[in-house]
């Protein structure tokens, strides 16, 4: 058994031996598939009160120190130290220079398909510390991503780019919604 | 002396991950190449393990087991001898965790243990061998050449 406290640092040599073969972003989705189990139904029903829920969850489980919140149509995240990263950098096999790019590689595609805009950014790679904000609302996302850059971020990821997939998927979200509260007035 | 001893809160679900993970390397890449990433693993992730068994010192692999099946609340059993450590765990806590979200053990679920171990014994004095004897029922043995 690989001790859960060290499978980030085996997925740090998954990430290693994938870089080799161009296989990461095919390996992302494949992840991002496996966490639907656990998000999928959370987000699509209750939408950034779902995420804080899911990952409110997360926070204490991987020890996370992270600032979150729901502001106004806005749900923002301020990991200030990711405990992934921390634990992979202190690794006598040394990190992976992309490790940091598996978060959003999962995270983006479980977005779109819940009809949410995503934005992580950061500074650096080696650098346990990053921001995320989600939205349902473009203009919120767009908004930050240009003040992220504004602000001299270096990487920057976001499915902004993937605008009419997230709007077809927000509309079926709401058109669930709509037919759940029908069914169950409360 | 333990090079990685975390104490704080546990997140089982990545037994689900590494057990999806599994899945996709073999499905993908093969059987050998996921082999290969474990047995690195047990290598260089536990180097400090690894650098002391090759001294023959396997004082750190011995905390090591004891510390995380404990921490996961495995059900097991370690004998240490000179030159023999037996480690029977009578019910794995990733199987039952995966059990327990509902995933079914990958088919590859035990090379974690045999191929990591064999990582950390590399071209040391130390050997190991892992006999499954049932679904989270493994006897996990090394042995030190004489």
């Amino acid at each position: 058994m690989i001790p859960s406290d060290h499978f980030v640092r085996f997925y740090n040599e998954v990430f290693k031996f994938l870089d080799e073969k161009n296989g990461l972003e095919k390996y992302y989705l494949e992840i991002s598939r496996h966490q639907e189990m656990h998000c999928y139904d959370c987000f699509m029903k209750k939408g950034l009160q779902g995420m804080e829920e899911y990952w409110g969850h997360i926070r204490v489980e991987e020890n996370c120190i992270l600032d979150s919140g729901i502001e106004g149509r806005v749900r923002y995240t301020h990991m200030k130290r990711c405990p992934s990263l921390t634990k992979v950098l202190d690794n006598d096999a040394g990190a992976c220079e992309k490790y940091c790019i598996h978060c959003p590689g999962w995270v983006i595609p479980l977005m779109t398909k819940c009809g949410f805009y995503y934005i992580k950014y950061q500074h650096a790679m080696d650098v346990p510390e990053c921001f995320g904000a989600c939205s349902e609302y473009r203009e919120e996302i767009e908004k930050i991503r240009d003040e992220a850059k504004r602000q001299g971020f270096k990487y920057i990821f976001s499915n902004l780019d993937e605008f009419e997939t997230v709007e077809k998927n927000r509309a079926c979200r709401i058109s669930l919604q709509q037919k759940e509260e029908k069914n169950d007035p409360k | 002396m333990l090079r990685y001893q975390e104490d704080n809160e546990l997140h089982l679900d990545f037994h689900g991950t590494t057990n999806t993970t599994l899945n996709y390397i073999a499905d993908n890449y093969g059987v050998d190449a996921l082999k290969g990433i474990l047995r690195k693993t047990g290598r260089e992730v536990y180097k400090s393990i690894h650098e002391k068994l090759l001294k023959g010192d396997a004082s750190e692999l011995l905390e090591h087991l004891n510390w995380f099946y404990f921490r996961e609340k495995g059900k097991y059993q370690l004998t240490v001898e000179e030159n023999r450590i037996v480690l029977e765990v009578f019910e794995c806590p990733a199987i039952r965790h995966l059990r327990k979200l509902g995933l079914e053990p990958s088919a590859h679920v035990c090379l974690q243990t045999s191929e990591v171990n064999a990582g950390m014994c590399e071209n040391s004095p130390w050997h190991s061998e892992v006999r499954v004897i049932g679904e989270g029922h493994c006897i996990q043995t090394f042995m030190k050449d004489a």
